[in-house]
């Protein structure tokens, strides 16, 4: 049987087997528990390791250290998790080491519920921890689609000795849908060995050391335009996007990342049958965000919707994108409760007869 | 094996599933929640008072208790907290449940969480369990993770009646790819089920298939009563425009 039938949960962790991941540190939090125990039963029988770590800030310590080893590593985690990850996630950006982190995102702030939220945005692209440093992020829209960024993430991982993070919702991780695992796969970066490891040298070349610390601020400031020079690479070469409807006239572009995409896009199917002209554009890389793009997709439209379900975090890049080109009208849910593609319709519809309404900051 | 040789129950689902009292365990994500609201909405069509009890302490989303509009809607009693509870992935079982078990209230079905974990909870409650009017069924989808193989599958099945500390009574054959779901994966999954039947000493109970896959299927040919599923409990973008309106749709909110 070549396809399974798989939890987002569960498609993600066979991802990181496929790709050549042997260890996993992490803890428990609902609603991505299927990772840590997809990983601990399928870890042994590939020679791998699994530790369930005393908390989350221990995880986030577990990775690093493991990852100076030059082997693959992941950890998940769900948003509260993921806050408490912060510390280790800044000391692995500035140490250049690649790991890969899954956030399957739960209402908040606090404990919040453990229903779908995309209210980590911000967090996820902004920052999280201290310093000046990036995330690669990438942000599924199916099953599918997380089993495949989820290799690709690896990839991008160790390329760019950073960690990459894998951003999704509560209902990318718990939704089932057919998977299919490529028997071969090629990188989606060319991967020189690992020179930089920490796994002990005899002597035979200069010692290698992992670390974020740089007293000398010479020296940390070179180390900061490094990974800035990083960055800048990533901006300019891993931005991924997607449109849906844009091959026919639209006067709405509705902007929509994750399983709120495939609710707009929904939505949009019923739209056209009412003969409304929209299209959808879907981030796949949050960062780097695809501005340009998102700017050509809206000079064919004559507003833009914006459809999340936080408070709207994603308009800030929205209106980067746009410097003021068009108006932005909002759609979000919060808490947990979903957008459904009849609030999306009627929204387009409302904006496509002509509502007043756009967002305003300040 | 050649042939399908375990003792199978022919006929309606509905005669077949005759005992008062029907659990439904099996792995995560093998359509438990489904199956028992489909059979539980079938049973009162058929004019049976009915409760489904939502005993699954595993998963957060997607449980039957998320029918809760639908089930009532149709006069069907859906035992699950309730309030914030219901949104809990706390391990609450609620008194009325071994009541239930215990003396009966036309039609009981149980949906207990997936795997050897969830029938933990089944467990606690195996005291109050009458096996004599009582099925405990385990659904099987091979296409699912941890139950590709016969072998995973009869390891899951002891597992569970370990854990639920009751004797599983039969196993219902629910192999599907949801939408990509064709004849030949039902019936291929039938004989996979039936190899585990055999390993097991188990009947076959039920196949199931979706309403455009069993259009595919001769029933009279199926060695089994064939559950014909629709799908209750969706992510919020599937689904037709007329299906999303009139139900039953699912929705987590």
């Amino acid at each position: 049987m070549a396809k399974k039938l798989m939890k987002g949960c569960e498609a993600i962790g066979e991802a990181a087997i496929k790709a050549g991941c042997k260890l996993f540190f992490g803890y428990p939090i609902t609603p991505q528990n299927e990772i840590p125990e997809y990983m601990a039963h399928r870890l042994p029988q590939v020679g791998g390791t699994f530790v369930q770590a005393e908390s989350e800030v221990a995880a986030s310590n577990m990775i690093y250290g493991a990852a100076g080893s030059g082997e693959r590593v992941f950890t998940s985690s769900s948003s509260p998790g993921i806050s408490l990850m912060q510390e280790g996630i800044s000391y692995i950006a500035g140490s250049e080491l690649p790991v890969v982190i899954v956030n399957i995102m739960r209402a908040g702030p606090g404990l919040g519920g453990i229903l779908p939220s995309q209210s980590d945005y911000f967090q996820a692209t902004k920052g999280g921890g201290h310093g000046d440093y990036r995330l690669l992020v990438l942000a599924p829209w199916s099953v599918q689609e997380a089993a495949d960024l989820m290799q690709d993430a690896f990839d991008l991982a160790d390329y760019y000795r950073n960690p990459v993070m894998v951003l999704g919702d509560g209902l990318i991780g718990q939704m089932m849908e057919p998977v299919e695992f490529k028997a071969e796969r090629t990188p989606c970066k060319p991967l020189p060995p690992k020179a930089w490891v920490a796994t002990g040298c005899s002597g035979d070349r200069p010692t290698n050391i992992i670390n974020s610390l740089f007293l000398d601020p010479e020296v940390l400031e070179r180390h900061n335009q490094k990974l800035k020079a990083k960055y800048d690479l990533m901006v300019r070469d891993e931005v991924r996007c997607a449109s849906y409807g844009t091959d026919r006239p639209y006067e709405v572009l509705v902007v929509a990342y994750g399983t709120v995409a495939r609710v707009c896009s929904t939505a949009l199917d019923d739209l056209r049958e009412d003969g409304v002209g929209a299209a959808l554009f879907r981030p796949i890389t949050l960062f780097p965000f695809p501005y340009a793009e998102l700017r050509a997709a809206a000079e064919n439209a004559r507003a833009v919707l914006v459809v999340e379900l936080s408070t709207g975090q994603m308009i800030e890049d929205v209106r980067l994108a746009l410097e003021g080109s068009r108006p932005i009208h909002f759609l979000g849910r919060q808490g947990g409760m979903l957008i459904s593609p009849e609030a999306v319709s009627e929204r387009v519809s409302a904006i496509s007869a002509g509502l007043p309404e756009e967002v305003r900051h300040g | 094996m050649d042939a399908m040789t375990t003792p199978v129950r022919r006929g309606d689902v509905y005669e077949a599933l005759a005992a008062p009292v029907v659990i439904l365990v099996g792995h995560f994500g093998s359509g438990k929640s489904e199956i028992a609201l489909n059979l539980g909405l079938g049973f009162r069509a058929r004019g049976e008072k009915v409760s489904v009890v939502d005993l699954d302490v595993v998963k957060p989303y997607f449980r039957c208790r998320q029918a809760r509009e639908e089930l009532e809607a149709n006069g069907i009693r859906l035992v699950a907290p309730e309030g914030e509870n219901a949104h809990a992935d706390l391990p609450i079982i609620l008194p009325a449940v071994r009541h239930l078990l215990r003396h009966g209230d036309g039609k009981v079905l149980m949906d207990v969480g997936g795997d050897p974990v969830g029938a933990r909870a089944l467990g606690s409650l195996s005291d109050a369990v009458v096996m004599d009017r009582t099925e405990h069924l385990v659904v099987l989808n091979f296409f699912r993770p941890y139950t590709e193989t016969v072998g995973e599958a009869v390891e899951m099945v002891r597992a569970i009646e370990a854990a639920a500390r009751l004797p599983v009574t039969g196993l219902i054959s629910n192999t599907h790819l949801l939408s990509e779901t064709t004849p030949e994966i039902v019936l291929d999954g039938l004989e996979m089920a039936d190899e585990t039947a055999g390993r097991l000493r188990l009947p076959i109970v039920a196949a199931v298939a979706d309403e455009t896959t069993a259009r595919g299927l001769v029933e009279d040919a199926l060695p089994c009563p064939l559950l014909v599923l629709k799908r209750v409990i969706r992510p919020p973008f599937e689904g037709t425009r007329q299906q999303r309106k009139v139900g039953p749709l699912f929705v987590l909110n």
